[in-house]
């Protein structure tokens, strides 16, 4: 019943929902991402067990946004994520040269994927904070970015532990997304 | 149960089980790892050896439990006088001491590596076979990282292929797949029919196992698994989460929690092999030598009842066989050295004490020195596996139902009382016609979707089916979805939402935390069978439409729940709310679910003219003992066919399925062992129970029960059409007020037999004292009529009842 009030409410003033899945290698920041979204505050994270899953409101929109953990052997469940997804946060730790390359390949695995045909792409060039890392050109420029055809994309420069760049990467999202998402059964 | 168990693999030599090759030795003679001046009692491996039996009186009525008849020695002179042939078998435990195989097998630690994801650290006493990524993953649940501690179940299944060819002999066949992952573990899965077909034929070889049900395949290995994240930030990441877990054959697994909340704390301080070592030697010294085997009837009957010492002669019987063997063992012995018949033998020795409840079997493990008790339970039902809660499973998701019921989707299988059908009906019907099913409990500990989806599996084998556990996966994850989506009609725990988005992957979804129940939009909708063409050419006005409600539109308008369904939730609920209890609930499912079977008969004997539902219908027509027919029963044609309108299209969903199959062979191996096969008892019973006969048909019922039901095996399997749930022996005491003084005589004599057993005597001891006042009377009056020309033994007899039976109400007002 609640639901289907507000469900009303969202149809007349315009609030939508959002479905996002945030992926990125393991240590990217992308649980502190999301409970920075979510709470505000700069949480303690330990490494995901599986997954996150949280709603955060931004704007009138609803964003159901998934964090998924990152190491190398469970990164092929990321795939069943994809279906329903309408845009991928992709996070780069841009403090770790070593890696970007093993991040870019995954990136585009991802996607090249059917079911990701339709997502949008925020890139987080995360851990801004410290000092000496790669400036978001230059991670556009090692991921490659610029060979992903008919993909809408774009990298924000951010830093998790003080909310740099966060909602400006959701608000780039909410204005992009196609006008009417699909709707997922719930 | 046992059958189980002379299966199992002895593993104590290495990591490395080869079990062809172990099982043959497992028989023979491995010397004892336990106590050494235990008997050896596997060695006489035959059924009937006729080893006497020991003296097994007196010791029950001298040990701290005093049975309820005041005279142990009249019992056995009735037993005696009366006929009960008790079988002279050696009473075997259900858990020799000198047996090799373990009661844990391996235990695991596996820990989340901050760069690597889960890994396996250590395993004892040697690597278990198979993937063992995947048993790490299964070991670290999703989103324990959130939590302190969490519980999983999950299942090992072993490669059938071994087990099939007794001749292959290398290791590689001995392999051990966990659920679901890309080899045998699906395999196992995909071709469970075959594995089941095997089972009498492994029965028949494990020769000593007269008592047991059909063979379920290659037993299961059982994991319990407990894991725990401690935040540390002096470590990479700020945290450790490490699991450990227990792999066992017994289903009885939550025994072991408290052990291992000891052990991998223990794990944390010295993360070494020693570790795990210590627990495995711990447990695996556990003594459960004294508990007794019973037999499937004598588990029923058990299961049935709440009388707490049901069947304490077993018990005891084992401590004198025991205490008689040690004597002999060590005849210069200690100052209490036990003497046969010594009055208070069991008060000198307290450590053979019979259990205050005959239903679990009181036992420790010394574990770091902390004595842990453990109570095992002693009648085990076969689907039933771990702790879990019927009640909790029902609340759960009939408590938002009560409050603001929801329509379901219509599916001919599972709505099978319209879209407001009960949930619960809904997952019934969704699991006995094999859909797949999937417990979802979001932000909930995976020990709970666990539970959830064990108590799913008991629910639908109500101990009368079986071949959902073997199909159940307690916790998953996304790590197995392809593997699992392989699985015909599985059931799954997984706490992950996104098995929510992805309709394809299940048929009904019940999430947990809300209580509420999805049909999937992607299930597949049943054909129309030729069983239910059949129906509807005999019975058009009872035949169901194709949107899936039993009954057609007017009938249901005119009898909204003609299979009853509404009315068993209805009772069900309000059993919950009255706090009858766990154990009154499960009766009342296994009721529901032998119905169905019996209904299921008599559709098939309907439709179809004959069913492998039924085995002896031809002799129980026969009518050998003056009475005819089987099956189940109605007062009316018009009833039986809406009730059989009503349940045609879960009938239809259920034949073909692995719990059909099973179910039939399970009954054509209980046949071979039933005492009783010329007469249908619970037919009868419910003939008494339900119709208005005349005097002589329900005359004719009392004298062939009394005429057939003798023995020991007998007296049990008329019990088992009994239980308390069926109100007792009520509808035979009847036969006490029969008009015709044959009848009465007749009923008397079952009457005083049933008194004599074992398991009987609790049941008398329920009955009124009406019906006791009657028998009474009834006895004086055949003894009287007895009187003129006959022996006084028979009077001296009807005393000692008299006593009894005043001593049974004495106890009873």
């Amino acid at each position: 019943m609640g639901g289907q009030v507000s469900k009303i409410m969202g149809k007349i003033f315009g609030s939508r929902e959002m479905r996002l899945l945030m992926l990125g290698l393991d240590a990217a920041g992308k649980t502190t991402i999301l409970y920075k979204l979510k709470l505000n505050s700069d949480v303690t994270t330990i490494p995901t067990v599986g997954f996150n899953v949280e709603t955060v409101t931004y704007k009138n929109v609803k964003f159901n946004v998934w964090d998924v953990g990152g190491q190398d052997k469970i990164r092929p469940l990321w795939r069943h994520y994809f279906s329903g997804t309408q845009g991928l946060i992709f996070v780069i730790d841009s403090n770790d040269r070593s890696r970007i390359d093993e991040a870019r390949q995954e990136l585009h695995r991802i996607i090249l994927d059917r079911e990701m045909k339709e997502a949008l792409l925020l890139v987080f060039a995360n851990k801004q904070d410290i000092p000496g890392a790669m400036k978001p050109q230059e991670v556009q420029e090692r991921l490659k970015l610029d060979q992903l055809k008919d993909k809408i994309w774009y990298v924000v420069p951010s830093c998790a532990t003080t909310g740099e760049g966060l909602f400006e990467g959701l608000g780039w999202l909410s204005n992009n997304v196609k006008t009417q998402p699909q709707r997922q059964m719930k | 149960m046992t059958s189980v168990l002379s299966y199992r693999p002895s593993t104590s030599s290495t990591g490395n089980i080869n079990a062809p090759l172990n099982r043959q030795t497992s028989l023979s003679s491995f010397p004892s790892t336990r106590t050494a001046s235990s008997p050896s009692m596997r060695s006489n491996g035959t059924p009937n050896n006729n080893v006497p039996p020991l003296p097994r009186r007196g010791s029950v009525s001298s040990s701290s439990r005093a049975p309820s008849t005041p005279s142990s020695s009249s019992t056995r002179q009735t037993r005696q006088q009366i006929g009960i042939s008790k079988p002279t078998r050696r009473l075997k435990s259900q858990y020799p001491a000198n047996s090799t195989e373990r009661h844990v097998e391996y235990i695991l630690v596996a820990s989340f590596h901050v760069d690597r994801g889960p890994i396996m650290e250590h395993q004892y006493p040697g690597a278990i076979s198979g993937d063992e990524n995947m048993l790490a993953e299964l070991m670290l649940p999703d989103q324990v990282h959130n939590r302190k501690e969490d519980w999983t179940i999950f299942f090992l299944h072993k490669d059938t292929s071994e087990e099939v060819d007794m001749t292959e002999a290398d290791g590689t066949d001995s392999k051990i797949d966990a659920q679901g992952d890309g080899g045998n573990g699906v395999t196992n899965g995909s071709t469970s029919e075959e594995d089941e077909i095997d089972g009498p034929k492994l029965e028949k070889e494990g020769n000593d196992h007269e008592d047991d049900e059909g063979g379920e395949g290659p037993p299961l290995i059982y994991v319990l698994n407990l894991v725990n994240t401690k935040h540390d930030a002096s470590v990479k990441r700020g945290a450790v989460v490490k699991a450990m877990a227990i792999c066992t054959r017994h289903p009885f697994l939550h025994i072991y929690k408290p052990l291992l909340l000891l052990a991998l704390e223990e794990y944390f301080k010295s993360p070494y092999p020693e570790t795990l070592e210590s627990l495995y030697e711990a447990v695996n010294s556990m003594d459960l030598s004294l508990m007794p085997r019973l037999t499937m009837l004598e588990r029923h009957i058990l299961l049935a009842s709440d009388a707490k010492d049901l069947f304490v002669e077993k018990f005891d019987e084992l401590i004198q066989q025991r205490m008689a063997e040690e004597a002999n063992n060590n005849s210069v012995s200690s100052p209490n050295s036990p003497s046969k018949g010594s009055a208070d033998i069991v008060g000198h020795r307290p450590r053979y004490s019979v259990p205050r409840d005959t239903h679990e079997f009181e036992s420790k493990v010394i574990y770091n020195q902390i004595p842990v008790p453990i109570k095992v339970p002693t009648g085990i039902c076969p689907e039933t596996i771990g702790d879990f809660s019927f009640i909790k499973l029902i609340q759960t998701f009939s408590a938002p139902h009560a409050a603001s019921p929801q329509p379901f989707a219509l599916h001919p299988h599972l709505t099978t009382s319209g879209a407001y059908t009960h949930p619960v009906i809904v997952l019934i019907n969704a699991l006995l016609t094999q859909k797949r099913v999937i417990f979802l409990g979001h932000n909930r500990p995976s020990g709970e979707v666990a539970e959830a989806v064990l108590a799913a599996c008991a629910l639908a084998s109500g101990s009368v089916l079986r071949g959902f556990t073997r199909h159940a996966f307690p916790y998953t994850d996304l790590t197995k979805i392809d593997d699992l989506l392989n699985v015909p009609g599985f059931i799954a725990g997984v706490t992950n939402p996104t098995f929510a988005n992805h309709q394809e992957w299940w048929d009904l979804l019940c999430d947990v935390p809300t209580g509420r129940m999805k049909i999937s939009s992607r299930i597949e909708q049943p054909m129309i069978t030729d069983g239910m063409l059949y129906f509807q050419q005999q019975n058009p006005g009872y035949a169901p439409n194709i949107n899936g409600i039993g009954g057609n539109a007017t009938s249901l308008a005119a009898n909204g729940d003609a299979a009853g369904d509404a009315a068993f939730m209805e009772s069900i609920n309000l059993s919950i709310a009255s706090r009858h209890g766990e154990s009154a609930i499960r009766s009342k499912w296994r009721d529901y679910i032998l119905k169905f079977t019996r209904v299921a008969a008599a559709f098939e004997e309907s439709v179809y003219g004959a069913s492998a539902l039924y085995i002896g219908a031809a002799e129980a027509d026969a009518g050998s003992h003056g009475v005819h027919g089987h099956g189940y029963v109605w007062p009316d044609d018009a009833t039986k066919a809406r009730e059989l309108g009503a349940n045609v299209w879960r009938i239809e969903g259920w034949r073909n399925t692995r719990s059909y199959y099973a179910f039939i062979q399970d009954l054509a191996a209980a046949w071979e062992r039933k005492p009783i096969r010329s007469l249908d008892l619970a037919h009868q019973h419910d003939r008494l129970r339900l119709l208005k006969l005349s005097h002589e048909d329900s005359g004719a019922i009392y004298v062939a029960l009394s005429a057939s039901v003798k023995t020991y095996d007998e007296i049990c399997q008329l019990l088992c059409v009994t239980p308390e749930s069926n109100a007792g022996l009520f509808y035979i005491s009847l036969g006490l007020f029969h008009p015709n003084s044959k009848v009465r005589a007749s009923t008397v004599d079952l009457l005083e037999r049933i008194m004599g057993h074992d398991a009987g005597r609790h049941f008398w001891a329920q009955l009124g004292r009406f019906a006791k006042l009657a028998f009474l009377r009834a006895k004086r009056e055949s003894a009287k009529g007895n009187d003129e020309g006959d022996s006084p033994t028979e009077n001296g007899l009807g005393l000692s009842m008299d006593a009894r039976v005043r001593a049974g109400m004495a106890r009873n007002s």
